[in-house]
């Protein structure tokens, strides 16, 4: 790392003085670099190749099994604009950073919050959307309750683990009991059956499970926490990558499109019977 | 049938009351805590459907989940067949570091949980075979080619073929560890005086192996390895772990999708139920008949 860094310096650093006689190894580092660049590796295999765990509406099944959501408009637009041909690989959430850091994808869409602790492992592209989390409530079970009630040790939480909502939940109700499930429908089970107080997720999932179970479920907070972005995720050590899907996330956000197909998945209902209800 | 039911005595009536109406009433306590809302009418859906676009029948992600399944463990019991053979022999070899090798091997794979196993055979074994062979690429050029429905009803979606494949090896690999111990035990159940009048004629220890002990040691094993068979099918639904596209991984995308939470494991149990139940049923019909033939 820290001798391309160097590297890169010296290639900068011939570039602003603009000489001819550019330092040879300098050229032969920032080639390598950018051939290296999974960019390159993607337009000599004519395929992108896009990691991603079903998660309502970013990504789900229709009613034919094929894969519908806002992740695929946005990786088929993506392959589309980059001239190559697009692979949705599913992965189960828990392992899709060590499958994209063991080569198995090139890139995760898959509305992944940006972390700290997650970009320690990975890089993340600027937000390509921002979804706001809320708490959804067992009616009956927390009647009269403000935010602070819920830090309370006789409270019981529902999470998905390893998603964003479970350590916003450590993170805002540490005394708090927080029980962990491989996806969220399991999690809203367990507060349908009464067995947690509350569950938290990204909107518009936990509006939908109120709307669908008015006499017990219920969204208590109009407030959103923790409103984060959500980004590509690609693996450390690859500029030229992150240079690319930052640019076309810019572009495709200055022309609205991603707005656009933001709200057709989060805030419409075209799509619903394409699914299950 | 209607013999066997005369035969049964009131106390027989009785315990299976009991059974009925403990269960009637798990079920009636479930129900009552349980706030599901059943939607059985959505499970045909997701076997087979009649796809709207193509307007013809197509198997949906259930049934496509089974196929794989049953796809993985045919591939997956057929290497671990000839890896537990070799790991069978090996057990019984003259040569001390061969032997503690296999032994080693099957110590490693008996005492460390399958889901650990899983993730260390794919993340540091399969993986680098798959990139090594350069599968990928070979898998691409066959699904973009336009003769590829051979290759399709063997493997599925040759687009998917390296996880497809990597399911296959890890499984594999981890169940020849059980064929090796029961091929060992077929070996050494093959009688010292069959060993011995082999080489009392002359043959060497190849030949012996081949022509004297294997045929012997196959026959007797055959039920214990119809049984690990089963086992196997049973295991495979741990690859969904790697995010193999089998059964199990189907039924969480499913449930990810549509939150039909119980009615898609229950019939997914049910499916490998048939499965299991139905190949063992087979088994002990050749088993029988192969008995009668003797």
């Amino acid at each position: 790392m820290k001798i391309t860094r160097r590297f890169l310096g010296a290639a900068m650093a011939a570039a602003i003085g603009a000489s001819a006689s550019m330092p040879a190894f300098a050229q032969s580092a920032t080639q390598g670099l950018s051939s290296e660049s999974v960019i390159e590796a993607i337009k000599e295999r004519g395929a992108l190749k896009i990691g991603l765990s079903l998660f309502k509406p970013w990504s789900m099944r229709d009613l034919n099994g094929d894969l519908i959501g806002f992740e695929l408009d946005v990786g088929r637009q993506l392959a589309e604009d980059m001239g190559v041909e697009v692979e949705f690989i599913p992965t189960s959430w828990d392992g899709i950073i060590p499958a994209l850091v063991a080569g198995n994808f090139d890139v995760i869409i898959s509305g992944m919050t940006v972390t700290p602790q997650r970009n320690l492992t990975v890089n993340f592209s600027t937000p390509y959307a921002y979804s706001g989390m809320t708490i959804l409530a067992n009616t009956a079970m927390t009647e009269g309750f403000t935010l602070a009630d819920y830090n309370s040790e006789e409270i019981t939480f529902a999470a998905r683990r390893g998603a964003t909502p479970a350590t916003v939940i450590a993170e805002m109700f540490p005394k708090a009991t927080l029980l962990l499930f491989d996806e969220d429908g399991a999690a809203t089970q367990e507060v349908l059956n009464g067995n947690a107080h509350a569950t938290m997720a990204s909107e518009p999932g936990p509006s939908e499970d109120a709307r669908d179970n008015p006499e017990t479920l219920s969204v208590p907070f109009n407030q959103a926490f923790k409103a984060g972005g959500e980004g590509f995720a690609m693996r450390k050590g690859d500029p030229d990558a992150l240079a690319f899907f930052n640019s076309w996330i810019t572009a495709r956000t200055n022309t609205g499109w991603l707005k656009e197909r933001h709200d057709y998945w989060f805030r419409g209902a075209e799509w619903k019977d394409q699914v299950a209800q | 049938m209607l013999s066997k039911l005369k035969k049964l005595h009131w106390l027989d009536y009785l315990v299976l009351a009991v059974v009925v109406g403990f269960f009637g009433y798990i079920w009636w306590q479930i129900d009552g805590v349980l706030n599901y809302n059943w939607r059985w009418e959505q499970i045909p859906n997701y076997i087979v459907r009649y796809h709207t676009g193509r307007e013809e029948w197509f198997a949906n992600l259930l049934l496509q989940g089974l196929v794989a399944t049953i796809r993985i463990s045919i591939y997956a019991s057929i290497l671990a067949v000839i890896l537990g053979t070799i790991l069978g022999i090996a057990r019984c070899s003259a040569n001390l570091t061969i032997r503690m090798l296999a032994r080693t091997y099957l110590e490693f794979l008996r005492n460390i949980p399958p889901v650990v196993v899983i993730f260390i055979f794919f993340f540091f074994l399969s993986q680098q075979l798959i990139n090594a062979l350069n599968i990928e690429s070979w898998a691409r050029t066959i699904a973009r080619s336009d003769d590829k429905a051979v290759w399709e009803f063997f493997f599925g979606d040759m687009r998917r073929f390296p996880s497809l494949i990597s399911g296959v090896i890890v499984l594999a690999l981890f169940e020849s560890a059980f064929v090796g111990e029961i091929v060992r035990a077929g070996i050494q159940s093959v009688d010292k005086g069959q060993r011995e009048g082999a080489r009392s004629i002359g043959m060497n220890r190849f030949q012996e192996m081949r022509y004297i002990v294997l045929p012997q040691a196959i026959k007797r094993v055959l039920p214990p390895l119809a049984n690990q068979f089963i086992t196997l099918i049973k295991d495979s639904a741990i690859i969904s772990l790697i995010s193999v596209q089998e059964l199990t991984f189907k039924t969480v995308e499913l449930v990810a999708s549509t939150r039909l939470l119980f009615e898609a494991w229950i019939t997914t149990a049910a499916f490998y139920f048939v499965l299991c139940f139905g190949l063992s049923m087979l088994f002990r019909r050749l088993e029988n008949r192969g008995h009668r033939h003797r």
